[in-house]
């Protein structure tokens, strides 16, 4: 049975406030989840606030210039700053999506800033991905294709007609945030076995390459009342990713192959 | 040993994740389903008290005249509708039609006003 609420350890107390010392033309308050795994405290909520006429229009920069600025024991994941990489996944403003993609004027009142939901907590807005990790890793994502060269010479060009590469298209963008995935109820409730949009995503994208030989064999093993059909269409997945991408499409897509092909 | 790992909080979720439209129906798919399950169950019963005799026609009545009970039914009939036309919606879907976010989001609205209709259509008539 889910469990609803959060366990007595993860429950959310008040934090510090820093204000602004000099008063500022545009400013801007931040609300940010903080969790320090070197003391014995809960999770808390800290309040900043930042000049945003000093500062990049992105949810992302304000966050970096806390760090560097206010108070440099924050703590979060970030690399190419333009929504290619995946790394600064986190709840803003209640919907999660890229930091560094999120513009802070979409945001009218104070910036509320989580970490993605449902997760085990490293530090502050960094979560513990291993299991998605895992989960991605379970439905071997990279190119299967020995029985086609056991037939030919294993030297041959691995080509792909336009309309076969076509086939990939709204999946291979996926940069594997993890947005979809964590925004997911069934995923909170069953993601210990439910693999979640991100993983069925991925697995979508392996069974439509046309270069791939284990088409069947990958529905075959997804095809599980838990793995797969955990997922209820809700929709919530094609709502939150960043990239436009939509995975509960894709889903259908692999339940319809399953019904058709096998 | 305790691990560092051991402590980790659990993140917030459904206490801080926005109220998303996707999600408002898919649970109300689920709400009206369970309701829909039970509220037969009650009106099996309403329907049976006719079949007992004389007797128990009398609880039919009372039953049948109470404002609570009226209430129940109209509430029954919203479920019946909701879950008809939200089902019809999740039936496409199955076939990967209308899954674009945009559709998603015009077929809810859709729900919702065919749903209120027929409801007020059902109970004018009724």
């Amino acid at each position: 049975m889910a469990q609803f609420t959060l366990p007595e350890n993860s429950k959310i107390t008040k934090g510090k406030t820093y204000q602004l010392k000099e008063p500022a033309n545009d400013p801007k308050k931040l609300a940010i989840y903080r969790w320090d795994p070197e003391d014995d405290k809960n999770p808390r909520i800290d309040n900043y606030e930042i000049d945003q006429e000093k500062c990049g229009p992105m949810v992302l920069d304000a966050l970096m210039k806390i760090k560097n600025e206010i108070d440099p024991t924050l703590t979060f994941r970030r690399s190419c700053r333009e929504g290619v990489c995946g790394s600064c996944a986190m709840n803003i403003d209640g919907v999660n999506t890229l930091a560094c993609l999120k513009s802070m004027s979409d945001v009218k009142n104070e910036i509320k800033i989580y970490p993605l939901p449902h997760m085990r907590v490293v530090k502050d807005l960094v979560p513990d991905l291993s299991k998605a990790y895992e989960q991605l890793a379970s439905i071997k994502p990279w190119l299967q294709r020995e029985k086609i060269n056991e037939e030919k010479n294993s030297g041959d060009e691995k080509k792909q007609s336009p309309k076969d590469r076509e086939k990939l298209d709204g999946k291979w963008e996926c940069v594997l945030c993890f947005c979809c995935t964590t925004s997911c109820p069934s995923y909170w409730w069953n993601g210990d076995e439910y693999l979640g949009p991100a993983v069925l995503l991925q697995a979508a994208r392996w069974v439509s390459d046309s270069r791939d030989s284990e088409r069947k064999e990958r529905l075959k093993a997804i095809n599980d009342s838990l793995k797969l059909y955990r997922c209820h269409s809700i929709m919530n997945c094609t709502r939150s990713c960043p990239k436009g991408l939509n995975p509960a499409k894709e889903i259908a897509g692999l339940k319809k192959a399953i019904v058709t092909e096998l | 040993m305790k691990k560092m790992t051991d402590n980790r909080p659990l993140s917030p979720h459904l206490s801080i994740h926005k109220r998303v439209l996707t999600a408002v129906f898919s649970i109300f798919h689920r709400i009206s389903g369970i309701g829909l399950s039970v509220g037969a169950l009650l009106i099996s019963i309403w329907f049976f008290l006719i079949s007992f005799g004389p007797e128990f026609y009398i609880y039919f009545e009372i039953l049948s005249k109470s404002i609570l009970f009226k209430l129940v039914l109209m509430i029954w009939t919203v479920g019946i509708f909701y879950h008809l036309f939200n089902g019809c919606r999740k039936l496409y879907w199955s076939f990967g039609i209308g899954m674009e976010l945009s559709q998603v989001y015009k077929s809810g609205y859709a729900v919702i006003c065919l749903t209120l209709i027929s409801s007020l259509v059902v109970w004018y008539l009724a």
